[in-house]
Formats: C-alpha cells, structure tokens, sequence
C-alpha cells in the first residue's frame, strides 16, 4: 500500500515531534480517532489503570502511531542515515515508510516516491504528486533499484588499481585543488554526462569562476541534444522542444521511437495514450522509420525506409506544408523520397486539416536536417504552443568528448570524469583510451569499476542516486530533489562533492550544497522534499518563431548520407541504454519490447536481406513462425552469424531476423559485449560502438555484410509471432469500432457458434460444473471481488510492468540458458504479435516484410473457475472468496500440472533454486548440455555464492513477499501482499463497522502503478463507481478464451486503430482481423455471424459472464 | 447275438425292442478334422517330471554365462539412473529439458510407457484366466512379474519429476494423512487418482503374483539342495504342502485376484489418461482415451511380453512349453490392439475435424505437420504399419521377426506417449507462449537407465524364481487330463 503522504500545513518551530500529520495539524478528525480507539485509553490520563493496561495501551498507540508514520515524509533533515542500533521515535519496525527523490538521467530526471522496508529502499515507484507524471515510471527507472545491491558495483576506491582509504582520495581531491588553483585551472578537465541538477550547474559555475581556464566537457553516447540544436537554429534560441503529445490529434514521427528508445518515454506513453482514447478525438500516428520500433507497433501508417532516407521522407512530407524559401530547400532535399506522393501528400493533408494539433517528432538517432524539419513543421502547423513548448535551453559546456579527446591529446594535465564511461562508448575514432593514458592524472568517479576505470588512475566509487543528495529538473523543467535513503553501502562519493572537493572545500556536505542551491525557508525545502518536486517550478516556455530562411540555409548546407551497402543504425537499446545497465539483471532479461531476446544483441536485419544475406528460413507462404525467421526455428535458437564491415572494423554477430525491418540495413543495439564490465552484464552481445565513429553517429551507411561458418544461441522469450486467426488480441479500425463497438464480444467460438458454445437461458455458458461461488456462496466475498481490465488501445508495450511486477514480487533472474529453455520467471509476459497483409500473400510479395504489430499483457487471469486448480492434487493453488486464483507455495510439490493445464501459460515454476544463483547469467552450453554450473546445486555441493559482496543482492528483496524455493510454481498474484495491506488499513479505519471495503484509488498493483499509460486498471468489482467496474462494461471488453468458460478475473478491451482511409496504404480492417476471418471464416462486424446468440451476454456488453 | 456286436448301433434296425443285455454297439471314435487339433500346450509330450527339471533348473542351476554380462550391464545402468535422479533431486528438476509451455515431457511419457508395458502381465493373468485361455500358464509368471518392476519403474518418474520429492512422498501431501492444518489431498486431481490406481494396481499385481508363486515356491524348496535356500524358499512358500485343502484354498484365492485384478487392467490405464483427458489441452481433452490408452497399453505390454520371452524361450531351452503357438496367439494380441490404437489415432483426426474447434483441429493438424513430424509419423510407422505384418502367418512364426516387431511396438509406444504430451502442450492456446522441448542428456539417460532397473529386476528374477508357473503349465499338459491316456489315476508323475 502507498500513501501519498499529505502536505505539512504549518511551519515547524523548534523541535516537535508527532505521532502523525493529522495529529500535528490536530485535525477533529484525527481526535475522534483517537477517541473511538481508545475511549478510556491514551487520550486520557491513565487514573486507576494499572500498570499493565498503561504499557498495554501505549504500546498499542504507539504502535498506530507508527502506521499514521508511514506517512511521515517530512523528516528532519537528516544528512547521516544510520541503521537502528536504537530503535527511532514513530518508527514502526517491520513496516515502511515512502520518501520522494529523483532519477537522473541524461539531462533530465524522473520524479520518484521510494518505498523503504527497514531502512533499505525496496521499491521504485513514480511519485504521482509531481505535475508531469502520474506515479507511472519506465523500466529503467525500476530497475534502478538492483543496480543499489549490484554486488559488482565500484565498492571500493582505488589508485591505480589499488585499494584506497577515502581519506587518499579526500587529499588527492584537495591536492589537485590546491594546484589548479594556482594555476586558474591550466590543464583541468571536467568529462561529464549531461545533468540537469541545479547545484551541479552551481558548482560548473563556481569552477568556471574560481578556475576560468579549467575546461568543462559533455559527453552521452547517445544523446537527445540535437533535438535543442535544431529547436535553437529554427527558433533562434537556446531552446529545449518539450512536446505534450496528450493534446496533439495528428502525429508524425520522423523515426522517433518516443515509446520506448526516446527521450523522456515516460511523458511520451502517458500523453499519448491520453490521446488515443478510441473515439471521435483518438489520435493518428504516422511512423516513418527503419527500426521496428513500439512507436512503429501503434503507427496507423509505418513508412519503413532505410534509415539514410528518413531524412527525405521528412522533407518529401515537408514540402507539401512548406512554401518559400524553406519550400524549395525541402524539394531539393525531397528528391528520391521513397514515399510515394500519395504517400507524403495525404499524410500532409492531415497534418495540416489539424493545425494546431498536430505535432512532428524526429529521432535522436537522425541528423540535425530532419530535426530542423521537425521544427519547421511543427511552426507551420501551429503546434509551437499548443502541443510543443519551448523551454529554455540552460546547458553549458565548453565541448563534447570530441574536444576533450583533443584536450588531451594536447596535453592535459588532469582529466575528472564524473560518470559516464566513454572508454567504452566514446566514438571509435576518437580511441578515448589512447588519449586519456596521455593525461598525467585521470580522476573518474565511476558507479562501476568499467572500462573506464582501466584507464583512470583513481577511480572513485559512486554512490547510487538513492544514496546520495541532489537535485535535478524533470524534462518540463520541474525542480525535483534526490534524496538518500540510505548510507552509502560502500562509501560512495557524489558528483557534488567531488566537484566541491575540487574547488577546494575541505568538508563539504552534498546536503547543504543542495539546500543552498534551492535557498528559499525551511518551510518551503521540507515541503519540497516531502513532495519531492517544487510546486510551479516548471520552466517557463519561450515564445519564438521561426526563422524560415536559418532553416532553409541550415538544409541547404546538409549534406545527406548516400546510402552505398548496407545501412547501419546503432540504437539504444530498451534495456540496457547506452550500456550503463549492463550489469543490471533484471534489465538483461527483460524482453526487448520487439525482438523480445534476452541477454545480448543480434544483427538484426529484415527478412528480404535475411534472404539476401541466405541466413532465413522462410517458408513458402512466409507465414511460418511469424516470419521471425532465423530465429527459433523449430525451438533452435543457434542462429547463424553475420561478419558486418564498415570502415575497416567488423562486428561478428548472431543475425536476427526482423519482420518490419527496413531493407538493406543492419540494426545494432549499442550497450553490449561490455569488456570489463561484473559478472551479470560479461558474456552478453558484441559491441556496437565499434561503428560508432562520430559523436551521434547513429546512422552509418556503405558496410559490407556476409554470412559466416559459425552460430551461436540467441535467447527469446516469444519464439512464435502469429495469432494464427485466433482471437486474442481484438482489434478494430476506428470506423469499424463506431458501427459495431462490441465486435470483440462477437468472435470466437462463444460469440458466433452457438451449436459449439451451449448457453443456459441466464446467457452463462452451459456447464456440466457448477460455478464454485454458486456451489459454495459461502466462499464469496460480499465486501471485495477483484478484477483487472487491460486497455489494448493504450497500452504500447513498453515492459515497465515487468520490472515493476519483478521488483514488486521477489522474480529471480534465471539467465540465458534457462530463458533459453523456457523457464524464464516473469509473471507479465508482453505478448508481442505481427499481422501480415493476407492480400501481399496471395500476390506473392514477401509478407512479413510489413506486419502489423500489436502487443499484449499476459499473466493470470485469476479464473473463476480455474483450470490450474482442478487438477493440483495437493489443493497448492486455490481460490480465495475475494476471487483470486491464490497459491499456498508450502504446499506445492511442483508436479506442474496446473502449468500444463492452464490456457495462458502464465504459471511460472522454479525448475532450479533461481534465488540462490551465482549472478554469472549468460553462460551457455547448449541444449543437450545445459549450464549447471553457476546454479546452487543443494546444501551439499560445492557453491559459489560465496563471492564479494555477493550477500548485498538479497537486499532487493520486498520483504513482503516471500522468496520461493525451487520446485514451487508461482504466477500473478494480483499483488495479494498490497490487496492485504489496503484490507487492514480500511479494517483500522472501519474499527468495529462493516466499513470494510477499501475504497476505490487506496492503492494499485505494481504492473499498474508503473503504467505510463494507465492500461491497466485493478479494482473491486462489487464497487459499481470503481473504474474496473466501468470499464468491463464498455464494448470493447472481451475476455481472452471466453470459450472456455474458465471466466478469467482479467479481461481485456480492444485495440482500435485509426487509419487514414486517404492514405495509399490504409487497410479496410487490421490484419489480424481478416487473418482472423480467414481462418475462421467468421466477420465480426457483420450481423451474420452473430445470428442465434441473441440474449448472450457476450453480445450484449454485459458485464463478463463470470462475475457470478 | 454274438454278430450283434459288429453290427454298428446305428444300423440296428428300428422298432427292434431294446435288449438290456445286449453287448453295446461298439463305439468308434472319429478323430476331427486335422485343422481342427489343437496342438497341445506342452510340446513333444514332455512328462511332469522334465517339466519341473527344466523351469526349477534355470533358477537353481548356474546361470548361463550370458547372464552375468547382462547382469552387470543392466546393474550398471540402474546404478546410473538412480545416481541421475540424486542430481535431479538434489539441483533441481531443471536438469531435464522440462520448460514452459511443455511442464512435462520425458517424465511423464517415461511413466506412461512403463505403466502401459505393466498392462500385460495382468491382462494375461487375470482376463485370460477368466476367460479359460490355458495358453496363459506360459507365460503368465514372467509377465506378471514383469508387470510388477514395469510398475516399479514407472513409479519412479511421477515421484522425482516432482520439484519437491520430499514433500510429495511425506504423508500429508499425496498420501491422504492427517495434518495439523487439516488439508486434504483434493480429491478432484486425476494425479491423485493415479496415486490410487497404480498403488492399488501395483499391490493386487504384486499379490496375485505371490498367490501364484506359492505352490513353486514349494516346490523349490523341497528341491534345495542347500539350507540357505531352503529356508527363503520355505519362509515364502508358507507351508505349503499340496493338500486338498491347500489347492482348494489356493484355487479359490486365484480366482478371487484373477476378478478383482481384472477391472484394475481397465481401470489404471483409463485413470492415467484421465491426467490428458480431463485437462482442457488441446490434444489430451478428449474422451476416446480411456479405451484407447487402455488398448495401447495391452499393445505394448504383448510387445514387451514377446520381447523378453522370444529370447528366454531360446536361451533357456523352453520352446516346449512357450511354443511357437504361444508366440502367435500374442502376435494375435498385438494385431488386433494395434489396429485399435490404429482407429483411435485415425478418429482423433477425424473428431479434431467434426468437433469444429480450431484450437482442437490445429493441434492436431500440428501432431502430424508440426515441428514434431518426425515423432508423429515414427508412432505411426511403429504402431499402425507394423502390427499388421502379423496378417502373415510367416511373420508371427519367425521368432527373429516377431522380436523385431515386438521392439519396434515398444519404440512406436514410446512416441505414442511423446507425441500425445510434448505436441499437445508445446503449442497450445496463445501462440505467444509456444515452444519447443528438447530433451537433455539427464533425460535421455535417466530412461535409458530406467531399462537398466527394469532389465536388472528381471534378470534377478529369471535367477531366482521359476520364471514359468510349474503347476499351472502341468495342469494343461495332456497329462493332467485325468481322461489322457498318461493322465489322472492312471499313474505317472503328481
């Protein structure tokens, strides 16, 4: 349960403690409360009691006290956290309390509530207060929390190599101070990655003041900035764009994967699933883009170009908009768009019929002359204002690692890097670790001991941002602070007091650089801590105009990539980023949102190249497995290798075969085949950065591919990618969805075959079983029945569910092989499937070269009559009356027959003591001979868990779920451990009334909370009002498998696309729907197929059938 | 009157009034036609006694020298199963090649396999007793025993593919005891009545077995020739003594067994395709099973049957006694379940068809086409094509033949289990979730092993025990009819 702690009301004087904020604000509600409590008790003076009652009594109201404190996020401002060697005041051991802060990242930042069990951080949640974010994070952000307990973390400071005490690097810190400050800072460098926190830029500042010839470098390999470039040339001003795609009608992104690999995913899910409530005022996204991305999964229209012609399609697009000067730098720029006119033009035209609510989006992975033209077009729609603000730009820096490298290849004496790990992923033809052994001395402050790290002659250990003081602004410029909430595990150091150290403070205490930097009272910081965010803090946008002819003159003088061989797009990978999560396990095996491989990279290219290349095999109707072709072919998953050449470096990789891919290009993710990197992140991909040539050089073009004798395992979690006709993901156009809003309650086999599906006249299915709540109404709960609905038109598969749900529920990792054998433990599984054009099929033309992609949620589906129970022979795994499907792990004896009897696939069983594994992961041997050896083989072999710090990784664990052993199966719970909490809650609040039910908002699922894009709702059924209750009525709810009567808790509503019917590639229905028809011979949409159900509640939009 | 005698009776004339001392017509004896012969079930008119010296001398004599290699090479592959699954036990039953979507595979099909192979023993000591068929007395030890270590081995696979062994053998969880939290077993799980079943199966199986061995033990024990022997022989044979009394008890007690084993023949097979049965996979959810695992398993039982008496007849000199008659009639077994198991493949496709379920239709459509062709249409060839050649008369009677036959039947039973399991489960509902099971060398050797505590049991039996029930094989000799001319009162041996 999390409760947003409520605002202080009052100032603070002098010291004064309180039980609780009500009790500080003495609200009346809060002394009924203690009145109804405790009538005789601890409001009034113990006369008469004896001593007994008295200590029984206030250990009780001590006790509440402490559950009014979970509240408690204004805290004195504490600068040492300690652990309880005694117990603290209004601190109630075994339970938690939430504190806000903040991820960094890239210049930006997310605003975050923390749970913390015992003073460990346990949770990651978003914080729902501040005013960009609805409480919803990305994976990254949850996954964060691992890379705290990352036993291979930097957990020692060393000097060449060698331990260190702090108080060496304390001095070495002061003596390097105390030269440069002779010296006005000659031959100082900073390397730094981008940051937005103010007291950093504080400290920049007072560096540049106290040591003017000190340089200041910035350096991320991949890196959103050129975004504020172009906004800069357009606009004629240092400005950031911040697009509001909630109110944007039209989209176009310009291979802009704002979904998932873009900046600030997060905002761009939740306002565009804002937008894309099916309906009159449902967005439209036009994708143009090489990568299949999730933005390219939920385009309407997906133009897939090679990535060296984005640039064209862009200014094809653009010189329908566009007249004048601009107008004809676009035409000329225009000239071999693959885009046909039609194409271009239509998508032009709707555009523009939306001025004012269209917006283009491009990619960081695109040059300036498409951002430019991004720019451009979002003034001429009018989108400057409405839909795009331009926030002030306040970055400063003296160059990138480009000029660093030059810095020191001219000799510089001192080089600090703080973060980042360039001598990985700086561009290769820079060689950063060549230059950086030139420097005298090198003073990195790494989180990790990395790549970097071998070149710096001290390496100081970093502290996690949940260890550490600072501040930082959110994308909309909202001032955000980072606070600790636990020790430094290893006496990590931050940016701020490094960079304090360096300008010559002696002690200086990261807490009061921060709080100097936010100045203001105390009132106003204890407000801004507990809320974590200050409140209008967000910057203010600049209005600006565009300046036609800077852009014109800018297009003019680029010089586009000519596409020669193949192209090649280094990416950023959904998981491990620019490679700085590589070490992160949670992220190594979450599926990639498309490909869904685990565990490394692939050479990804499409399935004409494939051929081309001679590594697929397709099938005669390329229908067979999905066209992911060389992939798991027949469950083997060693795919062939491809040797990529460019510029006299080559990348040797297993190829993976990608419908949706653009032709004759090669996709890379950047952030693999880490060279020094701990144990979880070795062994995973081949680097990337090899092609990495130039600081943005995203997109290359003119290598050289060829097959090569040799395979190896590539490890996927969906091996198959057709719905084969079924129904399981429903989808419809939105013209399709307005003339019959509940076709999905008209497909499969209960909607139009009532001789298959028997009904009784109440409209249930017929049964020859009883429903249990009908059988035993005993059993039910009158007070809670829980139920989940899960909206496929918003959700976009981003898989922040599945680190939350991992983080939430104690998932063990369980490392290549086992993924690669199935066994992987997740309890959401992203369904991720394509849908070819059936009419490409018959012509003969290569169908899976564009699917259409649709994703979907799977776990649990708490059936009421569940199949998994039936057939468990030792009663493990059983309903409880509030109707879910619960499992008594003490009871499982693993024999897995519920796994096998369940529809959905979605039971998990620990085939090996996941949580007792070593952390070396990505260890292969192969089928036949699986890689025991990094697995806990029982308390009597040999183990090797005993390695450094290895001990930390068990802190990560939610102490209120608890850990299985192997053996057990597992699955959903629909976060029972919350669902109790909130019960509890309620049931102090009720005391003795029958107001026991948790009202609807107490609290949400971990999937649920972590939703950008509010797909998932949970809530009690029995509550007409909640939003779950609501929502199974709405037409487009269906029920996966309906036909089998096992009337799952879970339910689903329907995907709506919405196609441009002018557009030339506009389909009169989804593919998977006529796929559908296809098989089934059966047309949702037409009255025909509906004939003799009359009644059933399927067709009637009722409410699911098994809410008996 | 004195040619009254050569006059046949039924020439006597008509009316002639009946002479009570008239000397009666003489009798003669027609033999039937020659097709019409049975031959007898003991061969070459062998006497009681040589019957006793040859089944009693093969478990008291020296074994011959092919036993100890086969002996040392089946221990050792026990030995190797059973330090398999302390590894499977003691890391996890990750070691086999299990995953999701398929949650069982090879330990599953590996207990269906032996629990089908354990059909025969009682179908031919059981229902073939009921059924008066005397050709069973052959063979009816030796299968019942190896019905019984067949039930051993496929006890093992259900108990260790569990994730937690020790939990699913403590008394409490599988087995219905009392607990301190009051949980039951649920009784509605086909797991748990397969518990019931083989339990129930293994422990009549193992009974009428020991009722059928008293008399023989007896009378090996009045054969040792050392005291050792004697007194285990004795301690077994429980006073035997071959009174009226004792026969009479013993007589009734088999026929008691004999009913009571005969519904668990149908019973076991039809509870273990309930764990398919009563799921809802598409593939296992269908009511043919029941009688066609049922089938099945007498089809493989009869293979396994042949393939270990057509070489013990031979290498223990027993074709007398298991003739080549013997051979055929179970050639006979396996043809006619064989085109059963045949049927029901066929009519699984054809209610895949006509029940208009797709998810149905495409398992099965995928059992034969899918990625596990190969394991689809090798069942085929085993079970369908091959029990037919034993139209052929030649081919019932070749004993080199039938032992091929019998192993390939074993084989295509083997898959038949595979494919039911792994095809149906690997691609079930949800395309998203499908996979693909290959198996690990755990796997692979933990059932090779499993030959090895099958093949050691046996041995160890043939060693020890009469492998042919003297008494019964001697009550179908010709001399056992008191009406024989060497038989009943007449004399000879008891």
């Amino acid at each position: 349960m999390k409760t947003i702690p409520p605002v202080c009301p009052e100032p603070e004087s002098g010291p004064k403690y309180w039980r609780s904020l009500d009790q500080l604000a003495e609200r009346p509600e809060f002394r009924q409360w203690l009145d109804q409590e405790f009538p005789s008790g601890a409001s009034i003076a113990p006369e008469g009691e004896t001593r007994r009652e008295w200590m029984k009594l206030m250990s009780a109201s001590f006790l509440l006290a402490g559950l009014g404190g979970f509240a408690s996020g204004c805290r004195r401002p504490e600068e040492h956290l300690t652990p309880f060697a005694k117990q603290p005041e209004n601190y109630t051991h075994g339970g938690w309390q939430y504190f806000a802060t903040s991820m960094p990242s890239r210049g930006s930042a997310q605003a975050l509530t923390v749970k913390s069990s015992d003073g460990r951080p346990t949770k990651i949640e978003g914080n729902p207060l501040h005013p960009d974010s609805n409480g919803a994070t990305d994976g990254f952000a949850q996954a964060a929390l691992l890379n705290l307990y990352d036993p291979d973390r930097a957990y020692r400071h060393t000097f060449q190599g060698n331990d260190v005490k702090v108080e060496k690097v304390v001095d070495q810190l002061a003596a390097t101070a105390k030269k440069f400050a002779a010296t006005g800072g000659e031959g100082l460098a900073v390397l730094a990655e981008r940051s937005s926190s103010p007291s950093r830029a504080a400290l920049q500042a007072k560096l540049a003041d106290k040591l003017p010839k000190a340089k200041w470098f910035v350096y991320e390999p991949v890196d959103f900035a050129v975004s504020a470039q172009a906004a800069s040339i357009a606009f004629g001003s240092g400005v950031v764009p911040h697009v509001h795609l909630e109110k944007a009608k039209r989209i176009l992104s310009l291979d802009c994967d704002f979904l998932s690999t873009d900046s600030d995913a997060t905002h761009h899910i939740r306002g565009f699933a804002k937008g894309r409530k099916p309906g009159d005022g449902m967005n439209r996204l036009y994708v143009v883009e090489s990568l299949q991305s999730l933005t390219g999964g939920s385009a309407d229209h997906r133009l897939r170009v090679r990535p060296t012609d984005v640039a064209k399609v862009a200014a094809h697009v653009a010189s329908f908009i566009a007249s004048g000067e601009l107008g004809v730098a676009l035409k000329a720029l225009a000239k071999g768009s693959p885009a046909s006119d039609k194409w271009a033009g239509e998508a032009a035209k709707d555009l523009v019929a939306h001025k004012g609510e269209a917006v283009v989006v491009a990619g960081y992975a695109q040059p300036l002359a498409v951002h430019l033209i991004s720019n451009a077009l979002n003034a001429l729609l009018g989108a400057i204002g409405p839909v795009v603000e331009l926030l002030p730009d306040t970055e400063k820096n003296d160059g990138g690692i480009a000029e660093a490298v030059a810095a020191l290849n001219a000799g510089l004496d001192t080089l600090v890097v703080l973060g980042g790990n360039p001598a990985y992923n700086a561009p290769t033809e820079l060689d950063f670790s060549a230059a950086a052994k030139k420097a005298k001395t090198v003073i990195r402050l790494g989180y990790y001991e990395d790549e970097t790290a071998l070149v710096s002659t001290w390496h100081l250990a970093g502290a996690h941002f949940l260890e550490s003081w600072g501040d930082a602004r959110t994308s909309d410029g909202t001032l955000v602070p980072v606070q600790p909430l636990i020790e430094p595990l290893f006496g990590g150091l931050t940016e701020i007091e490094v960079l304090a150290r360096l300008l010559g403070e002696a002690k200086p205490a990261p807490y009061d650089i921060v709080r100097a930097t936010f100045g203001r009272d105390d009132q106003a910081w204890k407000q801004f801590l507990h809320d974590g965010f200050l409140k209008d803090s967000a910057a203010k946008a600049v209005t600006a105009s565009l300046d036609a002819t800077a852009v014109a003159q800018a297009l003019a003088s680029f010089k586009p990539l000519v596409a020669s061989g193949y192209d090649v797009v280094l990416y950023r990978d959904a998981k491990v980023d620019d490679g700085r999560f590589a070490n992160n396990g949670w992220l190594q095996e979450l599926p990639d949102p498309v490909t869904k491989l685990v565990w490394g990279n692939a050479v990804i290219v499409s399935p004409a190249t494939g051929k081309k290349l001679g590594v697929t095999e397709q099938s005669k109707d390329g229908r067979k497995d999905g066209g992911d072709a060389a992939h798991a072919h027949d469950g083997q998953f060693k795919n062939q290798f491809i040797k990529v050449t460019l510029g006299g470096r080559t990348i040797e990789g297993a190829v993976w075969v990608q419908p949706g891919f653009a032709d004759d290009t090669i996709g890379l993710a950047l952030g693999y085949g880490r060279r020094k990197v701990g144990r979880v992140g070795s062994d995973c991909g081949f680097d990337a950065y090899a092609f990495y040539a130039k600081a943005g050089g995203h997109i290359v073009t003119g290598a050289k591919a060829e097959k090569i004798f040799k395979k190896d395992y590539l490890a996927t979690t969906q091996e198959h990618g057709l719905m084969e006709g079924r129904p399981i993901i429903r989808e419809a156009n939105l013209a399709q969805f307005k003339a019959k809003p509940a076709f999905a309650q008209n497909m499969d086999l209960d909607a139009h075959l009532p001789h298959y599906v028997p009904y009784n006249d109440d409209g249930t299915i017929k049964n020859i079983y009883k429903h249990p709540y009908k059988q035993n109404p005993e059993t039910k709960s009158e007070v809670h029945q829980w139920g989940m609905t899960v909206d496929l038109a918003s959700c976009v598969g981003c898989a922040a569910c599945v680190v939350a749900c991992q983080a939430e529920n104690n998932i063990p990792i369980v490392g290549k092989d086992q993924v690669m054998r199935g066994r992987e433990m997740h309890w959401i599984r992203i369904d991720r499937y394509y849908s070819h054009d059936a009419d490409l099929e018959v012509t003969g033309e290569h169908a899976s070269a564009d699917p259409q992609m649709a994703v979907q949620p799977m776990f649990c589906q708490h059936c009421e009559s569940a199949p998994c129970e039936s057939v468990c022979p030792v009663n493990a795994t059983v309903h409880d009356e509030e109707g879910l499907n619960v499992m008594a792990y003490n009871r499982c004896i693993g024999t897995r027959y519920c796994a096998n009897n369940c529809p959905f696939k979605v039971r998990r069983f620990n085939f090996f003591d996941f949580n007792k594994r070593e952390t070396d992961y990505a260890k292969v041997q192969g089928q036949f001979f699986l890689n025991t050896g990094n697995l806990y083989k029982g308390p009597l072999a040999e183990n090797r868990n005993e390695a450094p710090n290895w001990e930390i990784i068990k802190l990560v664990k939610n102490p209120d779920v608890s850990v299985r052993m192997r053996g057990v199966m597992e699955k959903c719970t629909f976060c029972v451990q919350r669902i109790e909490q909130a019960k509890i809650a309620q049931k102090n609040i009720a005391k003795g009334s029958s107001d026991v039910r948790v009202p609807e908002g107490t609290f949400k699922t971990a999937c649920q909370q972590a939703c950008p894009a509010e797909a998932i709702n949970f809530g009690n059924m029995l509550d007409p009002e909640s939003a779950v209750s609501k929502l199974k009525k709405d037409p487009r709810n269906y029920t996966v498998l309906g036909f089998l009567d096992i009337k799952p808790r879970v339910t689903y509503l329907a995907r709506i696309r919405n196609p441009n019917p002018a557009m030339p590639d506009a389909k009169s229905a989804p593919d998977s729907i006529r796929d559908y028809e296809r098989f089934r011979h059966e047309n949702p949409f037409t009255d025909e197929s509906g004939h003799g159900h009359e009644g059933h509640p399927a067709a009637a939009g009722a409410a699911p059938k098994g809410a008996a | 009157m004195a040619n009254a005698a050569s006059i046949p009776a039924a020439a006597a004339p008509k009316g002639k009034q009946h002479d009570p001392h008239a000397v009666p017509p003489k009798i003669v004896a027609i033999d039937p036609p020659q097709e019409f012969v049975r031959d007898s079930l003991v061969l070459n008119g062998r006497s009681l006694g040589w019957l006793t010296e040859r089944i009693a001398g093969v478990c008291e004599g020296k074994m011959p020298i092919w036993w100890w290699p086969a002996f040392i090479v089946s221990a050792g592959m026990m030995t190797m199963m059973f330090a398999l699954v302390a590894y499977l036990i003691s890391t996890g039953v990750g070691v086999w090649g299990l995953n999701n979507p398929a949650d069982w595979a090879w330990d599953i099909t590996n207990f269906v396999f032996w629990i089908g192979i354990g059909h025969a023993g009682t179908l031919i000591s059981a229902v073939l007793f009921l059924l008066r068929q005397k050709w069973r007395t052959s063979i009816n030890r030796a299968a019942e025993a190896m019905t019984l270590i067949a039930v051993a081995c496929a006890g093992i696979f259900p108990v260790v593919h569990t994730g937690r062994v020790w939990f699913a053998l403590m008394p409490g969880w599988l087995i219905p005891a009392p607990n301190a939290n009051y949980i039951w077993p649920q009784f509605r799980s086909p797991l748990l009545w397969d518990v019931f079943a083989v339990s129930t199966y293994g422990t009549v199986s193992l009974l009428f077995w020991y009722v059928g061995l008293i008399p023989d033990l007896a009378t090996l024990r009045d054969r040792a020739k050392n005291k050792v022997r004697g007194f285990f022989y004795g301690l077994f044979a429980l006073g035997w003594t071959g009174s009226n009394r004792h026969w009479s008890n013993y007589e009734k007690a088999y026929m008691i067994f004999a009913g009571l084993s005969t519904p668990l023949v149908l019973s076991v097979h039809s509870i273990v395709s309930f764990d398919f049965a009563v799921s809802n996979v598409p593939g296992w959810h269908t009511t043919i099973f029941p009688p066609y695992f049922v089938a099945g398993a007498i089809f493989s039982g009869f293979g396994m049957v042949l393939t270990l008496m057509v070489p013990l007849r031979t290498l223990f000199k027993l074709e007398d006694i298991i003739t080549t008659r013997h051979v055929e009639l179970m050639c006979k077994v396996i043809l006619a379940t064989g085109s059963i198991v045949g049927y029901a493949y066929g009519m699984e496709f054809f209610i895949a068809w006509y029940g208009g379920s797709p998810y149905e239709l495409y398992a099965f459509k995928n059992r034969a086409f899918g990625p596990y062709w190969w394991a689809y249409w090798s069942m085929i060839s085993c079970n369908v094509i091959s029990p037919h050649l034993f139209w052929f008369k030649w081919c019932r009677t070749n004993m080199v033949f039938v032992f091929f036959v019998s192993i390939v039947v074993n084989i295509g039973m083997w898959f038949e289990r595979f494919v039911i399991i792994v095809t149906s489960l690997h691609r079930d509902y949800l395309p998203a979730s499908w996979g693909y099971f290959t198996p690990t060398w755990v796997d692979v050797f933990t059932f090779v092993g499993s030959f090895g505590l099958f093949l050691t049991l046996f041995l160890l039996f043939i060693r020890f025990l009469p492998a042919i029930a003297i008494s019964e094989v001697k009550g179908v000799t010709p001399q056992a009819d008191p009406h024989h001319p060497l038989g009943g009162a007449k004399g000879g041996h008891h």
